[in-house]
C-alpha cells in the first residue's frame, strides 16, 4: 500500500500555479523533491498534505481523495509550515494542548510525548520545532514539510524516525539534505 | 466535531483576539458612561465592534491558527461554526458590559439593550464573517451587508418600535449567513 500518490497532480489559480506532479510514497519512505519556485514547493506541500486540492490530475492519501475525503487524509498526513512559529516557551504547553484537542487525542499523552520530542529535536529553533512536534503528537503516518530548514535536517530526521516523510524544496542543495 | 477541539478552537481565537477584545469592552463602557438613554447607540455600538471583531478572523491575520485549523481533521461547516462564534461572544460581551454600566449609572435603558441589540450584534457579525474569505469589492459589499442588516435591526426595533420584527429578521440573516459562511470554510482555497 502506498500511502501518498501524486499522477499528474497539479494546482493552479489567478495567481498561483504548480505541478503536473507524479510521485508514490511508501510508508517510512522519504522524498524530498526541489521545485522552480517557493510558492509552488508550498503548493505541493499543501496537496500532499491533503490542505489544497489538485485542479487537475490526482492525489491520494492512504486510499483517501482529499477532494471528498479531506478530514480521513488530514488524520494520515501531519504538515509543518515553513513560516516560523512565534511562540514564547511558556505558552508551548498550550499550543500543544490546542493541537491534541483539534486532532482528539489524549491531552496528556501529547504533553508527554511533546516534551520527548523536544529533547529529540535539541539545538533546533523553537519557531521551527514547535510547528514539527505540533504535527507529530497526533501521530501522522505521514510527515509533509514545506520548505524545512537544511541546517536542522539531523534533527528532523531522528524526530521523525519511521514516517514517511515529503520535503518541498526551492533549492535543490537544501533538497540534498533530506535525501 | 468534538466539544473539545470545538472549546480549543475558541479558546486559541479568543486568547490571540484578546486584545481586541479588551479594547472593544473599554470601548463599549466608556460610550456607555457617557451615552443618551435609548436603545440607539448601544445597537450600532456593539454591531459595529462585531463587525470589526469578524473581520479580525481574516486568513492570514493569524496564521499558525489558520494552519493548525486548515490541517486539522475538520469540516468546513464545523470551522465555521467555531469560528463564528468567536467574533459573537467577544461583542456579546461588550453587550453585557454596555448594559453593566446603563444598569450602574441608573438609566432605565439596561434591560432594553439586553433584549434588543444581541440579536443584530449577532446578525451583523456572522454576515461580516463572510467577508473575511474574500477580497475587494465582494469583501466591500459584505461589510455593507452586515451595515445594512445593522440598519435594518434598527428600523425595526426603534423606529418601528417592534422587537418581534426585528428579532424574527436577525434570526433569518444570522441562519444564512451562517451556512454561507460554512459553504464558503468548506470550499476555501488557502492559497
Amino acid at each position: 500500500m502506498r500511502l501518498l500518490r501524486m499522477r499528474d497532480a497539479s494546482f493552479a489559480s489567478a495567481t498561483a500555479r504548480a505541478g503536473p506532479l507524479t510521485l508514490d510514497l511508501e510508508p517510512g519512505g522519504r522524498i524530498a523533491s526541489t521545485f522552480s519556485t517557493s510558492q509552488e514547493a508550498t503548493i505541493v506541500a499543501l496537496m500532499a498534505a491533503g490542505i489544497a486540492k489538485a485542479t487537475t490530475g490526482s492525489v491520494l492519501i492512504g486510499d483517501y481523495d482529499p477532494r471528498v475525503q479531506s478530514v480521513h487524509c488530514k488524520r494520515i498526513a501531519g504538515f509543518v509550515p515553513h513560516e516560523p512559529l512565534e511562540l514564547d516557551e511558556r505558552d508551548f504547553p498550550r499550543y500543544i494542548a490546542y493541537r491534541a484537542a483539534l486532532w482528539n487525542i489524549d491531552a496528556t499523552a501529547a504533553q508527554a510525548e511533546a516534551r520527548l520530542l523536544c529533547e529529540r529535536l535539541e539545538g533546533m529553533h523553537e519557531a521551527f520545532s514547535y510547528p514539527l512536534i505540533g504535527a507529530l503528537v497526533a501521530s501522522p503516518q505521514l510527515i509533509v514539510l514545506d520548505r524545512p530548514q537544511p541546517v536542522y535536517a539531523a534533527q528532523i530526521l531522528r524526530a521523525v524516525e519511521g514516517r514517511a516523510l515529503l520535503s518541498t524544496h526551492a533549492q535543490p542543495s537544501n533538497a540534498a539534505a533530506f535525501t | 466535531m468534538t466539544g473539545r477541539a470545538f472549546a480549543g478552537m475558541l479558546q486559541a481565537r479568543l486568547y490571540v483576539s484578546r486584545r481586541l477584545v479588551a479594547y472593544s469592552c473599554g470601548c463599549a463602557v466608556l460610550v456607555a458612561l457617557a451615552a443618551p438613554a435609548g436603545v440607539t447607540t448601544p445597537l450600532f455600538l456593539c454591531s459595529l465592534l462585531g463587525i470589526v471583531i469578524a473581520l479580525d478572523q481574516t486568513p492570514g491575520r493569524h496564521r499558525h491558527l489558520d494552519r493548525c485549523e486548515q490541517s486539522a481533521p475538520l469540516f468546513g461547516r464545523e470551522l465555521a461554526r467555531a469560528k463564528a462564534l468567536v467574533p459573537c461572544i467577544a461583542a456579546l460581551l461588550a453587550t453585557a458590559l454596555f448594559a453593566c454600566t446603563q444598569f450602574a449609572r441608573g438609566s432605565p435603558d439596561g434591560l432594553a439593550t439586553l433584549l434588543v441589540v444581541p440579536p443584530a450584534v449577532v446578525a451583523c457579525t456572522l454576515t461580516a464573517l463572510s467577508a473575511t474569505t474574500r477580497r475587494g469589492a465582494t469583501r466591500a459589499l459584505y461589510v455593507l451587508l452586515a451595515c445594512a442588516v445593522m440598519g435594518g435591526a434598527y428600523a425595526l426595533a426603534v423606529i418601528a418600535d417592534t422587537f418581534l420584527a426585528e428579532l424574527a429578521l436577525c434570526v433569518i440573516v444570522a441562519f444564512f449567513a451562517l451556512r454561507q459562511y460554512g459553504e464558503t470554510l468548506a470550499r476555501f482555497d488557502p492559497i
